[in-house]
C-alpha cells in the first residue's frame, strides 16, 4: 500500500511540468529576469565619483531622458540605420536567394562562400571597411570616384551626408548573406505542386513570385526580419570602430551612447536607464511586428 | 657562463630575433639553454617587436638594479601583478622586451594588457568603482589624474613609509619638474610618477621645405603660409600639413588646445568658466579652419594613427604633433620618409600665452601640448608592495634608458636619461632614433602646455568638446562662434 502511494506520488511529480521546466526557469531567472530587475533598480541610482558609492536619485535619470539632445540624435540615427539596413538586406537577401535557388554546377560553392562574411568578427569587418573607405588610399573611395559618385579625396566616414551610408555598407555586406541563407532554406522547403500548377496555368514569373512564393515564405521572412531587426537596433561595433559616432553625432547609435555613459563616464544609473529604453523600444516593435505578421511560435 | 655574459648573450639573441635573423624556434631554444624557461616563452609568444634601436651600448638591465629586484622581491615571489595600459613605447618595450628580466629576478609574474586609450579608461574606472583590485598598477593619462587621485598611492609617501622597499638611487627628484607639475600633481599630491611624455613638437619634410626655400617655421602664421604653399603647389599628391581630427575622439581636442593656447586663449578662465569662445578662442578657430584646408581630405576621419601614417606614407609634409612619431618616421621599413624629417621647437604663439593664474583648474597654456601619463600603484591592489617594487623598476633611470633605446626613441621623463651615453648613441637616422630628443627636452622646458585638472575632464576632453568640434568641421554649425558657444554651454553645465 505504502509502495503504491509512493509510486503514485512520484508519478504525479514527474507528470507535472514544473520539474522539467526548473532548469530553464533557473537560467532565465539568472540571465534575464535578475539583470532586468537589477537594471530597473539601478536606474533609480547613480554612481557618485566623489563618495565612491551608488546614491539614490529617484526619477532623475528618467527625467533626464526628456531633456537629452544626444538621446534624440542617437534615436534618429538608430531608427534610420535600422530601417535602411533592414530594407536593403531584405530585398538583396531575397534576390540573391532566388538567384542561388538552383542546383546548377558551382551553385553549392557559391552558397558556401556566402557564409564566409558571417564568420568575420564585426569589429574586424569594421576595420577592413575603415581602410577601404579611406579618403587617400581606400579602394571603395577610389571606385566611387572613378564612376563619378564622389569627388576626389572625399572622406566618406567624415562627411556628414555620407558617414551613415559608409557604416551601412559594411553592415549590408556582412549580414545580407544571413538573410540569403534563411530565405534559401525557406525556398527549398516549399512544396513544388503550386509552382507546377502556376506553370501549367501560364502564370508569369512575377505573378508566381507575388502570389505563391511570397505568401508561402511569409513566416520565414517574418522570422528573418525579427532576428535581424533586433540585432540592427543594437548596432555598436561598426560605429565604434569606424566613426566613434561622428562626424558630430551623425552615426552615434543608442547602444554606443548607453555604453559610453555606462563604461566611459561611469554613469551606471543613466546607462541602465538608456538600456531599458532600448529594451522597451525593441519589445514594442518586435511584438507589434509579431502581431501584425501573425507569427506563431 | 657568468651572469653578465649570459645577459649579453640573451640581448644578442633577442636582437637577432627582433631583426628576424633567427626564427622563434631558434630563439626559444637558445633562451632555454640559458635557463630562461617560461619567461622567454612568454616573450616569444607576445606580439611582434617594435622598431628597435641600434645602440652601441649594452642594452640589458644593470646588475645593481636587478640585484636589488632579486633581493627585495623575495617575499613576493609567485605574486602576479596586472596592469592595463595604452599601446605606448614604454609599455610596449616593457611588455615585449624588458618584462622577462624583471620576472626572472623577482619571481613575480607581470601581466600587461595593451589596449586602446578609451578601453584603458574603461578598465580603470570599473576597477575603481568596483574596488576589486583587478589591476595592481594604473596607467593614468594626464587627463584622468584628478579623477583617480584618491585611488592611488602618492609615490613620495611610499618612499618615506617603506624605506626597506625603496630602490637605492631611485631619485624621485630626477623627474622633469615640468612633467611633475603637468602630469602627476593634483591638489598637492602626486598621482604616480611621470611614465610617458608624448608632446607636440614641429616636424617637417626637410626636402620639401628646401625645395620651396623655406626656413623651419618659427611663427604660426608663417607655418600656415608654408603649409598652404605646399598644398597649392603639390596637392593633392602632397599636402602641406596634417592633423588628428576625428570627430568625438580625444585627439581632436588635443589639436584644438594647441591652436587655442597658441592664440593666447585658454580652455577655462580664472572664473572656472569655459573661455574657448572668447576673442582669442575664435581667432584660434579661424586659424585652424584655414590650416585645415591645407591638410589631406581624410584628416577629419583620422586619430593620431592616421596622422602619423599620412606623414610616413608621404601624403603630408609637416605636422605639429606627438614627438614620439619621429623615430617611426626614421624607420625605412615602416616609412617612406626615413631621414627626411626634421624636428624643431613649436612655432611661437601669435599672442602672449595666458598665465596659469589667468586660467582655471591648473591649466598651463603652451603650444607643446603634452599628453603624458603616469604610473601609480592602486589603493585597491591586493599586493601594493610588490606593485611598488615593479613600479620603481619600471620608472627607474636604468629601465628608462632601455625603454628609450629599445622602445623606439620615446621621450624620457627623467633628466638623467637624456644625457645617458646609450641614449646619445642612437642620435642618428634609423629606427629608434633619439635625434629628436633635444627638441623634446627643450619643448618640455619651454613650450609645454597642460590640460586642466578636474574630475570631469575625461568626459569633457573625450566627448563634450571633440563631438562638438567634429560637428563644426562637419558643417553642422553656422559659425565657429556658434560652435564655441554650444561647447561653452555644455562644458559649464557639466562642470557646474
Amino acid at each position: 500500500m505504502a509502495v503504491a502511494n509512493l509510486t503514485r506520488r512520484r508519478s504525479a511529480l514527474f507528470d507535472h511540468p514544473l520539474p522539467w521546466l526548473l532548469p530553464l526557469i533557473a537560467i532565465l531567472a539568472l540571465l534575464a529576469i535578475f539583470p532586468l530587475f537589477y537594471s530597473i533598480w539601478l536606474s533609480f541610482y547613480e554612481w557618485s565619483t566623489f563618495n565612491r558609492q551608488l546614491e539614490f536619485v529617484g526619477w532623475r535619470n528618467w527625467a533626464t531622458l526628456f531633456d537629452d539632445d544626444r538621446l534624440s540624435a542617437s534615436l534618429i540615427v538608430t531608427f534610420s540605420y535600422f530601417a535602411i539596413a533592414l530594407s536593403f538586406e531584405l530585398v538583396l537577401g531575397m534576390g540573391l536567394a532566388l538567384l542561388l535557388d538552383a542546383d546548377h554546377r558551382g551553385f553549392g560553392f557559391l552558397r558556401g562562400a556566402l557564409t564566409l562574411t558571417l564568420v568575420i568578427p564585426p569589429a574586424v569587418a569594421g576595420m577592413m571597411f575603415l581602410l577601404m573607405e579611406d579618403a587617400e588610399f581606400g579602394v571603395i573611395t577610389y571606385v566611387l570616384q572613378t564612376i563619378g559618385l564622389i569627388d576626389r579625396g572625399t572622406p566618406i566616414l567624415a562627411t556628414p551626408s555620407l558617414a551613415l551610408a559608409g557604416v551601412l555598407l559594411v553592415e549590408i555586406w556582412q549580414w545580407t548573406p544571413f538573410m540569403v541563407l534563411i530565405f534559401m532554406a525557406g525556398l527549398r522547403s516549399l512544396p513544388t505542386e503550386p509552382f507546377e500548377a502556376a506553370l501549367i496555368d501560364g502564370a508569369s514569373w512575377w505573378m508566381t513570385f507575388r502570389r505563391i512564393t511570397l505568401p508561402m515564405m511569409g513566416k520565414v521572412i517574418a522570422i528573418a526580419v525579427l532576428i535581424r531587426g533586433i540585432d540592427l537596433f543594437r548596432v555598436f561595433d561598426y560605429v565604434f570602430v569606424m566613426t566613434s559616432g561622428g562626424p558630430g553625432t551623425r552615426t552615434f547609435s543608442l547602444s554606443l551612447y548607453a555604453w559610453q555613459q555606462t563604461f566611459s563616464f561611469v554613469k551606471w544609473g543613466y546607462g541602465a536607464t538608456l538600456s531599458l529604453v532600448t529594451l522597451a523600444i525593441v519589445l514594442v516593435i518586435a511584438n507589434l511586428f509579431i502581431w501584425l505578421t501573425k507569427v506563431r511560435w | 657562463m657568468k651572469d653578465q655574459q649570459r645577459k649579453e648573450y640573451l640581448a644578442s639573441i633577442t636582437d637577432r630575433y627582433v631583426r628576424r635573423k633567427i626564427g622563434r624556434r631558434s630563439f626559444l631554444k637558445s633562451a632555454s639553454q640559458l635557463g630562461l624557461g617560461l619567461g622567454a616563452l612568454g616573450m616569444g609568444m607576445t606580439r611582434p617587436f617594435l622598431p628597435t634601436a641600434q645602440a652601441a651600448g649594452n642594452l640589458v638591465p644593470s646588475d645593481e638594479v636587478m640585484a636589488w629586484v632579486r633581493d627585495v622581491s623575495k617575499p613576493f615571489a609567485g605574486t602576479t601583478l596586472r596592469l592595463a595600459t595604452e599601446s605606448t613605447p614604454p609599455s610596449n618595450a616593457i611588455n615585449s622586451q624588458l618584462k622577462p628580466f624583471f620576472e626572472e629576478a623577482s619571481g613575480m609574474k607581470v601581466e600587461i594588457e595593451v589596449l586602446p586609450l578609451e578601453q584603458v579608461l574603461q578598465k580603470l574606472t570599473l576597477d575603481i568603482a568596483s574596488q576589486l583590485g583587478t589591476f595592481d598598477l594604473y596607467y593614468i593619462d594626464q587627463s584622468w589624474a584628478a579623477a583617480v587621485s584618491r585611488d592611488v598611492f602618492d609615490p613620495r609617501e611610499q618612499l618615506a613609509e617603506k624605506p626597506d622597499l625603496a630602490m637605492p638611487d631611485y631619485n624621485i627628484d630626477d623627474f622633469l619638474p615640468a612633467l611633475v607639475d603637468g602630469i602627476v600633481k593634483y591638489e598637492g599630491r602626486w598621482v604616480g610618477v611621470p611614465y610617458d611624455i608624448p608632446i607636440f613638437i614641429m616636424m617637417y619634410r626637410r626636402d620639401i621645405w628646401e625645395k620651396f626655400g623655406f626656413d623651419a617655421p618659427t611663427e604660426l602664421e608663417q607655418y600656415y603660409q608654408q603649409a598652404k604653399a605646399v598644398t597649392d603647389e603639390m596637392g593633392p599628391d602632397l599636402f602641406g600639413s596634417t592633423g588628428q581630427m576625428r570627430s568625438g575622439h580625444y585627439s581632436l581636442e588635443t589639436d584644438w588646445t594647441a591652436w587655442l593656447w597658441g592664440h593666447g586663449g585658454s580652455i577655462f578662465g580664472s572664473d572656472r568658466k569655459f573661455s574657448g569662445n572668447d576673442d582669442a578662442g575664435l581667432a584660434a578657430m579661424e586659424y585652424w579652419t584655414r590650416l585645415w584646408k591645407t591638410m589631406p581630405p581624410g584628416v577629419t576621419g583620422w586619430t593620431w594613427d592616421g596622422q602619423g601614417q599620412s606623414i610616413a606614407q608621404g601624403v603630408a609634409a609637416s605636422m605639429l604633433s606627438w614627438g614620439e612619431f619621429f623615430p617611426f618616421f626614421d624607420d625605412p621599413k615602416a616609412s617612406k620618409v626615413s631621414g627626411l624629417m626634421e624636428a624643431v621647437r613649436v612655432p611661437a604663439p601669435k599672442s602672449p600665452l595666458r598665465t596659469v593664474n589667468e586660467t582655471g583648474f591648473g591649466e598651463i597654456p603652451g603650444i607643446g601640448h603634452q599628453g603624458g601619463s603616469s604610473l601609480a600603484v592602486s589603493r585597491n591592489s591586493k599586493s601594493p608592495d610588490a606593485a611598488w617594487i615593479f613600479m620603481q623598476w619600471a620608472t627607474s633611470m636604468d629601465t628608462q634608458v632601455l625603454i628609450t633605446t629599445l622602445g623606439g626613441g620615446t621621450g624620457p621623463t627623467r633628466f638623467s636619461v637624456y644625457d645617458d651615453p646609450r641614449v646619445l648613441a642612437n642620435n642618428r637616422v634609423g629606427p629608434g632614433t633619439t635625434r629628436h630628443l633635444p627638441i623634446v627636452r627643450a619643448t618640455i622646458a619651454e613650450d609645454m602646455g597642460s590640460e586642466p585638472d578636474l574630475p570631469q575632464w575625461a568626459e569633457l576632453s573625450s566627448d563634450t568638446i571633440p563631438v562638438r568640434l567634429g560637428k563644426y568641421f562637419a558643417g553642422d554649425y553656422e559659425s565657429a562662434k556658434e560652435a564655441m558657444d554650444d561647447i561653452a554651454e555644455a562644458v559649464d553645465r557639466i562642470v557646474g
